[in-house]
């Protein structure tokens, strides 16, 4: 399993340009930590371990959703990929065991991938600027820790959700009123929440009192074993196929969108099918709005949480919107097999488009709700006008930026080093300079505007770039 | 007239030879069989052939357009039956069907969805989606949206498998018709004994190189049959020789 993943992402971009991603991961973490000292005044160490901790917790619940990419491999099992989660229709295994073996390969495969080359880095960057090894040590344990904690969260969720869609929502229901929770009456604690935190801070450089360490990383150990266990045994594969029928939406679609025509009509009539019947449209909802909740979740932590006065605006909230709004285009792209479209009089270039369009259909409404009910939470209407067009901007340069990159394969092309760094570069450059923009708004407002709109102008000219040259790009690529 | 001309096609994937200057040519109203051991590059001429991979060298001329300059024309000239039958997983049989027709711009798409649903008994199934399919519902299915445009040419890659006797029956009278109203068909296919019937012209390729080209007539004069052409083609002898 774990040859057949690494064969998966090294499919699109080469085995030696996927290898290349654990080095850079390496390179990025010596930087940190021969550049520690700067950022520890302005962030307090505790603070960076607590990041740490969250973004490995949050890293392992993206991952671990395999209950759910599981069950979309099996209903592919005839395309021209086939997974070794298919294995037990064809071998004395049971499903159960399989789905416990992606269990494992991902465990595995992602620590190799991320967090054993972040924390190689570190030790690299020990004998510069004297960090112990022991400290590593820990820090690497209770971040592995974190991670496997959201692996095995993530994994029951997914579990759940094939199976009864109800208490799939209480249980996430739970899960986001702890967290809301926290956020706002600081109860429960964060340690009780992600209990690798509880470890960490008890021992070196942070505290000392193993004993309390111990039962936080009991605890932890405890709850993974125990969400992956109730996972194993709630894993219930439909073998039966379905005799259900279904009516004739795609005609419906088809003659509802008048304002579209032709191919594109078409092509984007059956997304929308594909979307409905695949269920994907709850799946982005919850990755689209969950990150956007967790961003005012932190937003609000700074503020008020670790009492950090940071100018966080309507139009700060707006730029980020663009950017979280790339995952639901990395959605669009997982729905489905596209490799009869190799049968048709269709091109790669013309279903990226109509993805982007697909894109901007399903986001736009969210997207200005968010920035509405913010400006109106935050008592910012008057700058209402200028988050809307930053939106609207950052929204469709980022689409465009990631379609021009990583075509109809997102999800394994951002595996591939090169693509990642000018991914991470064109996002997050102008994502900083809108962020530092957007903050200098009450200082000095026509400064701001007038950079904000240079900014934007950037980007537009860019997208339109990006958007002619996918043609180019991606025209003699194969569905 | 010849409606296929492919010359001096090469293809490598990676360090690995593919195909090996092979150079066919398929005249109008043939039903052309093309052969060969798993593995010896049948489905990657196809996809040549048919736009769907563009090859290192060499040059492919389908009813009048040049392949590799213009797929997307071939493509809506052509119908494509592929080794794998993929078709998209969450529509229905008629919605696949109504989706080909509104791609290539179909007129009476109703009634050809119609036909081609009665004609694949798939009727009382419409309503059931891809991924709930039987492989031979799916099979018929991709016979149906390759048929659904009338083309002038037909390329099938493997179109009896997964099919029952009485579909396979069904599929080679089609066929035979089709021929007689003036259609091309390009067939690769392990089933010998039904390509022996039908096709008229034939090429055997083995590790990427043409190894046998030429009428059905000519290559089996003497008693032969295709089985033996084939298995001596390839450098296996049979019983008795």
């Amino acid at each position: 399993m774990l040859k057949e993943e690494f064969r998966t992402h090294s499919s699109y971009s080469g085995g030696t340009r996927f290898l290349t991603f654990p080095v850079f991961v390496f390179i990025l973490s010596l930087l940190s930590g021969l550049t520690l000292d700067k950022m520890t005044e302005a962030v307090p160490l505790s603070q960076l371990g607590t990041f740490a901790h969250l973004s490995s917790f949050l890293y392992g619940l993206s991952v671990g959703a395999f209950g759910l990419m599981g069950r979309e491999y099996l209903d592919r099992r005839y395309g021209r990929n086939n997974y070794l989660v298919a294995m037990p229709y064809l071998l004395p295994l049971s499903f159960r065991t399989t789905f416990l073996g992606i269990y494992f390969r991902d465990a595995v495969f992602y620590v190799l991938l991320m967090l054993l080359p972040a924390t190689l880095g570190l030790l690299a960057a020990a004998p510069f600027v004297g960090f112990s090894l022991v400290s590593i040590g820990l820090l690497f344990g209770s971040v592995l820790l974190a991670f496997m904690f959201g692996l095995s969260l993530s994994f029951l969720a997914s579990v759940v959700f094939i199976r009864n869609m109800k208490v799939f929502i209480g249980f996430t229901a739970v899960i986001a009123a702890l967290f809301v929770g926290q956020g706002v009456f600081g109860l429960p604690e964060l340690e009780v929440l992600i209990p690798s935190l509880g470890f960490q801070s008890n021992v070196r450089p942070f505290g000392d009192d193993a004993s309390s360490a111990l039962l936080y990383a009991g605890a932890s150990v405890a709850l993974t074993v125990a969400f992956a266990v109730a996972a194993y045994f709630l894993v219930e594969v439909r073998i039966s196929i379905s005799s259900q029928s279904y009516s004739e939406i795609l005609p419906k679609y088809h003659s509802k969108m008048t304002w579209l025509s032709g191919l594109n009509r078409t092509l984007v009539a059956k997304e929308f099918v594909d979307l409905r019947r695949s269920g994907t449209v709850a799946k982005m909802f919850f990755s689209f709005v969950l990150p956007l909740l967790f961003l005012s979740f932190t937003v609000w932590f700074v503020n008020y949480g670790l009492a950090i006065p940071v100018g966080f605006n309507a139009v700060f909230y707006a730029a980020m919107v663009g950017f979280v709004a790339v995952l639901m285009y990395s959605w669009l792209n997982n729905i489905d097999l596209a490799e009869y479209y190799s049968l048709l009089p269709v091109t790669v270039p013309q279903l990226i488009k109509v993805r982007m369009m697909v894109f901007l259909m399903l986001t736009s409404g969210v997207s200005v709700f968010f920035v509405v009910a913010i400006a109106l939470l935050n008592g910012e209407t008057q700058l209402l006008w200028l988050a809307l067009i930053v939106m609207v901007v950052t929204s469709v340069y980022i689409v465009t930026m990631t379609a021009y990159l990583t075509g109809l394969k997102t999800n394994s092309f951002l595996f591939d080093t090169g693509i990642l760094m000018r991914f991470s570069v064109m996002s997050f450059l102008p994502d900083v300079c809108l962020t530092i923009l957007s903050f200098s708004l009450t200082a000095n407002w026509v400064f701001a505007v007038f950079g904000i709109a240079l900014v934007l102008g950037v980007l537009s000219v860019t997208t339109l770039i990006l958007y002619r040259g996918i043609p180019a790009k991606w025209g003699s690529a194969s569905f | 007239m010849a409606v296929l001309e492919a010359r001096e096609i090469v293809k490598d994937f990676g360090g690995m030879r593919a195909l090996d200057h092979v150079t066919i040519t398929v005249n109008k109203g043939d039903f052309f069989g093309f052969f060969g051991p798993n593995g010896a590059g049948k489905t990657t001429l196809i996809r040549i052939l048919t736009g769907q991979l563009a090859p290192n060298s060499g040059s492919v001329n389908v009813l009048g357009v040049d392949v590799v300059k213009n797929p997307l024309k071939v493509k809506e000239l052509i119908g494509i039956v592929p080794e794998v039958e993929s078709p998209p997983t969450y529509l229905t049989a008629y919605e696949y069907l109504y989706f080909v027709g509104k791609v290539r711009n179909l007129d009476k798409l109703e009634d050809r969805i119609e036909r081609w649903l009665t004609f694949f008994d798939l009727e009382e199934k419409k309503g059931t989606i891809c991924k709930d399919m039987s492989k031979g519902m799916r099979q018929k299915l991709m016979l149906a949206s390759a048929f659904i445009h009338e083309p002038a040419l037909l390329f099938l890659d493997e179109p009896f498998i997964n099919l029952d006797p009485i579909y396979q029956r069904i599929l080679r009278d089609f066929l035979e018709d089709y021929i007689s109203k003036g259609g091309t068909v390009f067939m690769a296919s392990h089933i010998l004994e039904i390509a022996e019937r039908l096709c008229n012209r034939l090429s055997i390729v083995n590790l990427g190189k043409v190894v046998a080209h030429g009428s059905m007539e000519e290559l089996l004069k003497g008693g032969d049959n295709l089985e033996r052409l084939f298995l001596r083609s390839v450098g296996i002898e049979t019983r008795g020789e």
